[in-house]
């Protein structure tokens, strides 16, 4: 007997595919409000690579567990603060999300580390300076491609969600400054 | 059913609210969120696929008017996917908070691009960093571009303009006019030889 003989006899068969589509529809119509929401609203992501060690990622010598973070995105371009962390893509690749530490806001003085060619530079109207809060030289921030604009931040990380014993609100505001002290740097300069 | 008076309190409303409207799809509830559910997918469709949007400013002169034009942007080259050296894109301006304009593209990563204006005689060129793309306006007096903010992080395209819609005696397809000199170059290799 041919399957379409059994589809065309109707019965049981064709209300259970009748429904199974019906079903299948009722399903597929949610993946648009959680694409919106996990773009627009929030995220859960897991943090890759040392950057931001020891802040996230702790444990990257001694584990393969990642760090995950709620990624918050609602409203997340407006009131910036020094401290703050925050997901922006990458200038120097569109399609990577990297995540970093706010330094500095527009206006601000801000002393860079190498490979940034000027010692001291001012950010420019629109835009933040970034770092990794890992040593020199393992974080890929503005030090190497500058201050980023504002409209490339794709989110603030608000919460640590893992590892549990670090489970809650990351808290920014007790971020401290760098000290401005000379460097052999300013000498190079002059 | 026997639940506890707990449950009652926390749930009962919801059974009750299901029992008035059994059988109908036209509960209050499912209405709206279908009415939710159908506005985000409109939504991710113009913020993922194609849009529409009116034009101001003198920058893109002759190409697009100071006022009154519209322009119809796809969203599948947001991020500087599959674009080339002639395209007229969409952007977020990087200097400003909520603002977007629309360019030309000059250079692509790698590219050398002159830095000032033509007019000063200028020859200071300068290589577009990887990610980036150099912009200038058609107008170029009257034009804040990659010349005023440096290169455009790739990132920031939204998309590409595809046609001028509006007003309609003058909607037409946008054609990349460098593309164009290309193919018929080789045409004209291809007839030669």
């Amino acid at each position: 007997m041919a399957l379409s003989s059994i589809w065309r006899r109707g019965g049981w068969q064709r209300a259970f595919f009748g429904d199974l589509t019906v079903r299948l529809f009722g399903f597929a119509s949610w993946i648009p409000l959680i694409i919106w929401v996990r773009y627009n609203v929030a995220d859960i992501s897991n943090i890759h690579g040392p950057s931001m060690f020891p802040f996230l990622n702790e444990d990257i010598d001694t584990s393969w567990k990642r760090d995950v973070v709620l990624n918050w995105k609602w409203d997340c371009k407006q009131n910036l603060h020094r401290g703050m962390v925050v997901t922006f893509r990458s200038p120097y690749s569109p399609e990577t999300v990297v995540v970093k530490r706010i330094i500095a806001l527009e206006g601000d003085l801000v002393r860079t580390r190498p490979p940034y060619p000027d010692p001291v530079v001012k950010v420019p109207q629109g835009h933040v300076w970034v770092e990794g809060d890992g040593p020199e030289g393992k974080s890929i921030d503005s030090n190497t491609y500058g201050p980023i604009a504002i409209q490339l931040i794709t989110g603030r990380v608000t919460h640590i969600l893992y590892p549990w014993r670090k489970f809650g609100s990351v808290k920014w505001w007790e971020y401290k400054p760098r000290p401005w002290l000379p460097s052999s740097r300013d000498f190079e300069a002059t | 059913m026997a639940r506890g008076r707990l449950f009652n309190a926390t749930f009962g409303w919801a059974r009750t609210y299901f029992q008035r409207h059994r059988g109908t799809a036209s509960a209050p509830l499912f209405v709206s969120l279908g009415t939710l559910k159908a506005i985000v997918a409109c939504h991710l469709l113009w913020e993922h696929g194609i849009s529409f949007g009116g034009a101001a400013g003198s920058s893109m002169l002759p190409t697009f008017s100071v006022y009154g034009d519209y322009l119809l942007v796809s969203k599948y080259y947001r991020r500087g996917r599959d674009l080339h050296v002639g395209d007229l894109v969409f952007y977020d301006i990087p200097i400003f908070r909520r603002a977007q304009g629309v360019k030309r593209i000059m250079g692509l990563p790698g590219d050398y691009v002159l830095h000032g204006d033509p007019d000063t005689g200028s020859q200071v060129m300068i290589q577009v960093p990887q990610g980036h793309c150099w912009i200038t306006g058609d107008n170029l007096e009257s034009s804040r571009d990659s010349r005023v903010f440096g290169p455009l992080p790739l990132a920031l395209v939204r998309g590409k303009v595809l046609a001028k819609i509006w007003p309609p005696q003058e909607a037409h397809w946008i054609r990349n006019g460098l593309e164009d000199s290309k193919s018929s170059e080789n045409d004209s290799v291809a007839l030669s030889s």
